[in-house]
């Protein structure tokens, strides 16, 4: 599929860099994604960098080192935080440097010796507090964020892909072809989609990795959410299918790959465009709701839904805990709609409108 | 022609009173009684088919030489200040899913309130010196060398409807559970095999043998509550759906009229004025309030939100959560005397919290992975850092059971370096990766836990961190309590994260989750080998699923025997040897129960009883509606009283 920027196109990225609001947003939710790439240097409980017997180690990504590889006496995984101290205390040539947020989602980190949440404690560097069992909030609330951004990028392409190649088919060739795919289509989306997930994930054994429990919600979730994309993509389809240039490229014998392809879908863009943000903040709600209802995945895999239900069932004892996840949420959802709305109103024909 | 006349009048009258019929059928169907069906005939066709279990005698063939006993020696249960009246509200997760006692769903929390906790039985351990006391019996005897036991019942008792309870309801009883209408074959197998024979020898006397001799002769003679034969009379194939919102006449004090049953909502009882027990020595200072109402609320903190605003009279503070965070010592309703909190150290088999691993799966029949998994598993570091301190570790499956529970058994300790070792024994002695062994196949030492416990998640999380230290993985599988029940009954998990409930008994039972009977199919071949072709057996306790001759033999040898010394040996070598085979990871255990109360709500000097392991499940506390007037007032006031957090250790085991 090769879609060259075409003049118009141009204008109206130009005109999206003009909308600030949207502009900035779009920029904080890049530099956040790109941020997300190097997660693991963020927000971990592995160091970035150790020097130990005058050998370097980058342990952030790849096999773990036992606690043996620094002269410690276990075979687990080194707590680089100790290993910091107990480097510090021994003043040799010996250091570790930590990331920002030393901490992993998963480990169970308390000060006072209970698993209980604590308040958020900038020397112990638990910049939102811990939740219920001790674990670092922020930590938890990154890498969650990120499976739910990552997830519905992922989301939004697949319904994409599906939904764009049904629905231009369908406006396409018309007919019998349209009128059963539209009829399939009423009947696929009827059945509700929440109940769906939640009875293909029951079934789902306990065994498969996290990446693999979350790659099977994608599916069932795409699976049930392509149609909503087909009805668009039909009308736009057919609109345009009857135009001119569509009449004048059959004539000179393009073959229907190419119209569909070459002529058409690049018209049909602007339609694409402007539903995608929307497209996230539903993914981002859904699988969210999904975890708040305890049918997302597994414990104790962090996303934001646990920690809302968290932070709903501590509301009064730990409020620091919904605070977090609440105002992450908002501020993602907030930040996405804004690029939606400031992407609507750069691909509007119409220029002055009820938009602005 | 004047005969066709007289004909047809004839027929038409018959249809009126067809008609009629019908009416006062269908009035009848959803109010008591019932004339629509009536299965007397069938009943007394099965005693007579059944001759030899439904016995009937004179009383003059009741053998003189018996020793009567009444437990009329033992000492009261509640307090004489109790005061009656006023309502108490309570909060339940889940409406009832019918107002049956049996059947399919009648096992819920609600049954404890019409059922479990209230319907009177023929007689009832006494909460605090263990033998009987009466309930429906005056009097009962008992005759151990033919494993009989002879009880007398009270021409006083009668049920909520008025009608009297007779001999013929503990007949019926009989009846009713090995009836294949009730839909419940635990109940089927349970009255038919434990059992030789009913017998009736008046209106108010019977006699029950048991299948064999047992040292619990009373418990299986005794803690019986009849059947309403009256009631059930139309039984038949449609009973689940007939009765299934009815409720069944109680010998107990607490009834359910229809209209205080808003499905979904609320579901209120009320003390029957006429409950003929009211006055009667061991009942008279118990089931004090007027009415309790019970309202559905379906999440855990949102009921203590409503305790918290005084819409709930009581809250179950047993999470160190609840108690020490949610409720603390200092919280301003505690400190100004309006929320009593309490804690009261009791007696009571313990529930067996723990990880049950299925033995016939892959890697954990190997004796050293469990043994490994054993010192990998990190208990005492949640009962230190999570349940703080407060909770006990399990050593065996049968703690709490006194002289049965082999005390020199120790639960083994969390231990990185036995656990690789007994993982190195095993073929697992490199680390991967991520820090999991890994044996020469390149298998992953990683298992599934699979629990119905969500509020106890957290736990599994922290030993999932702590036993990736020990080179183990643990994956969390948490269901909804009945997906999961269903799925460790099916022997479908690696390791079950459950717990078997406890009920007062006097010795534990072994043949429920350690017998092959309970595991496989035909476990062995007539020639003691094990059968190659052996099927795991669905719904059954064995989560172990543990065949092993030697422990069948001895549970066999247990199970028959009626030496009270040779049974608690049998129970020690038997702890033994399931400790031997690591197949459970003890857990933890709670030797107390927490509650936090309105001021108003009342309880006897010293709290409650040895044997009890609920604070309200005596029915001994009461609610005195001035205090509630008076508290609200102050709390509105700003009037405080002296605060009450009470530790009520009398009874902890040392």
């Amino acid at each position: 599929m090769n879609l060259r920027l075409n003049p118009q196109t141009i204008k109206k990225l130009r005109r999206f860099r003009q909308i600030k609001r949207g502009y900035f947003s779009f920029l904080v939710l890049a530099l956040f994604l790109v941020l997300c790439l190097f997660g693991e240097l963020l927000v971990n409980d592995r160091a970035i960098a150790v020097k130990y017997e005058g050998e370097m180690y980058f342990p952030t990504y790849g096999a773990f080192h036992p606690g043996t590889d620094f002269g410690l006496n276990y075979q687990y995984e080194v707590n680089y935080r100790d290993l910091k101290v107990l480097f510090e205390q021994q003043g040799g040539d010996n250091w570790v440097m930590m990331p920002p947020v030393p901490y992993s989602p998963f480990e169970n980190d308390s000060a006072s010796g209970v698993f209980r949440p604590e308040a958020p404690n900038f020397d112990a560097r638990h910049f939102l507090g811990t939740d219920s069992t001790s674990r670092d909030i922020l930590a938890r609330l990154f890498y969650g964020t990120r499976t739910a951004l990552i997830f519905s990028l992922g989301f939004m392409i697949c319904v994409y892909i599906i939904g764009v190649a049904i629905g231009c088919a369908m406006g396409f060739f018309g007919g019998w072809f349209d009128i059963l795919c539209q009829r399939l289509i009423e009947i696929w989306s009827n059945i509700p989609f929440l109940y769906m997930v939640i009875i293909v994930f029951s079934v789902i054994p306990a065994a498969y990795s996290i990446p693999i429990r979350i790659a099977i919600l994608l599916i069932v979730m795409v699976l049930f959410s392509w149609t909503s994309m087909t009805y668009y993509m039909r009308t736009e389809t057919y609109k345009e299918k009857v135009r001119d240039y569509v009449a004048a490229s059959r004539v000179m014998g393009a073959s229907n790959s190419r119209i569909i392809f070459r002529h058409i879908l690049p018209n049909v863009l602007a339609t694409l465009v402007t539903f995608m943000p929307f497209t996230i903040v539903s993914a981002v709600t859904a699988i969210t709701a999904l975890d708040f209802l305890g049918f997302g995945l597994p414990p104790p895999t962090p996303s934001l839904g646990e920690l809302l239900k968290q932070g709903t069932a501590n509301l009064r004892t730990a409020p620091w805990i919904v605070t977090s996840a609440f105002t992450t949420l908002v501020i993602l959802l907030t930040i996405v709609t804004f690029i939606g709305e400031a992407i609507r109103e750069a691909f509007d024909p119409k220029k002055y409108t009820v938009y602005r | 022609m004047n005969q066709l006349v007289s004909r047809l009048i004839a027929l038409l009258v018959m249809a009126l009173l067809v008609a009629c019929g019908d009416s006062t059928e269908t009035d009848s169907a959803t109010t008591a009684g019932g004339s629509e069906r009536d299965i007397s005939s069938e009943v007394e066709a099965y005693y007579a088919e059944h001759a030899d279990f439904f016995r009937f005698k004179t009383p003059a063939d009741i053998p003189a030489d018996l020793v009567w006993e009444d437990g009329s020696e033992l000492p009261d249960i509640g307090s004489p200040d109790a005061r009656k009246g006023g309502t108490f509200y309570g909060a339940i997760s889940d409406f009832p899913r019918t107002l049956r006692t049996v059947g399919p769903d009648s096992n819920g929390a609600f049954r404890n309130y019409i059922l479990d906790d209230v319907a009177v039985q023929l007689a009832h351990r006494h909460p605090e010196e263990y033998s009987y006391y009466p309930g429906i019996a005056t009097a009962w005897a008992v005759d151990e060398g033919n494993h009989t036991v002879y009880i007398k019942m009270d021409p006083d008792a009668r049920w909520s409807d008025g009608v009297p309870v007779t001999a013929d309801d503990m007949l019926f009883l009989y009846f009713f559970n090995q009836s294949s209408y009730i839909v419940a074959p635990w109940y089927n197998n349970f009255y038919s095999v434990n059992y030789d024979n009913i017998t009736k020898y008046d209106d108010h006397t019977i006699s029950i043998t048991t299948a064999g001799p047992r040292p619990d002769l009373l418990s299986y003679a005794l803690e019986h509550t009849p059947a309403p034969r009256h009631f059930y009379k139309e039984l038949g194939d449609d009973f689940v759906e007939r009765y299934q919102w009815r409720f069944v006449p109680t010998t107990g004090a607490y009834v359910v009229h229809d209209e205080d049953v808003d499905k979904g909502r609320s579901i209120t009882l009320t003390r029957n004025d006429d409950w003929w027990a009211k006055d009667k020595k061991f009942w008279r200072n118990r089931y004090n309030m007027d009415r309790i109402r019970l309202s559905v609320i379906r999440d855990t903190p949102k009921i203590f939100e409503s305790f918290k605003r005084g819409d709930l009279d009581t809250f179950g503070l047993n999470l160190a959560e609840y108690w020490y965070e949610k409720l603390p010592d200092t919280d301003p309703d505690v400190q100004n005397g309006y929320i009593y909190k309490t804690v009261f150290y009791n007696q009571w088999p313990r529930p067996t919290y723990g990880l049950w691993i299925n033995t016939d799966r892959p890697l954990l029949n190997d004796l050293n992975i469990r043994i490994g998994i054993n010192y990998a598993t990190n208990w005492d570091l949640v009962i230190e850092r999570f349940f703080r301190g407060d909770y006990e570790r399990l050593n065996t499956a049968n703690d709490g059971y006194g002289r049965y529970t082999n005390p020199n058994i120790k639960a083994r300790p969390f231990d990185i370096d036995k656990a690789q070792e007994y993982f190195a024994k095993a073929g697992f002695t490199r680390r991967g990766p991520d820090g999991v062994l890994v044996n020469d196949q390149g298998q992953r030492l990683a298992f599934t836990i699979t629990t119905g416990y969500e509020s106890l998640q957290d736990v599994l999380t922290i030993l999932k961190e702590e036993a990736l230290k020990a080179g183990l993985e643990f994956r969390i599988e948490v269901l909804d309590q009945t997906a999961s029940f269903k799925k460790v009954q099916e022997k479908q998990h690696d390791i079950g994260f459950t717990a078997f409930g406890s009920f007062l008994e006097e010795y534990p039972r072994f043949w429920e989750y350690l017998h092959s009977d309970n595991a496989y199919d035909q476990a062995f071949l007539p020639d003691g080998s094990v059968n190659p072709d052996r099927k795991l057996k669905a719904q059954t306790n064995n989560l172990l699923s543990v065949a092993d001759p030697e422990i069948d033999r001895l549970i066999e040898q247990y199970d028959t025997s009626t030496n009270a010394d040779e049974k608690m040996e049998l129970a020690h070598r038997l702890e033994q040897l399931h400790f031997e085979n690591a197949s459970f990871v003890p857990g933890f255990k709670q030797p107390f129960y927490r509650v936090g109360y309105w001021r108003w709500v009342r309880w006897p000097e010293g709290f409650s009883y040895k044997y009890t392991d609920s604070a309200t499940g005596l029915y001994i506390h009461w609610i005195d509606e001035e205090i509630r007037e008076e508290t609200l007032a102050a709390r509105r006031a700003g009037r405080s009283f002296p605060p009450h957090i009470e530790v009520y250790d009398q009874y902890r085991a040392q």
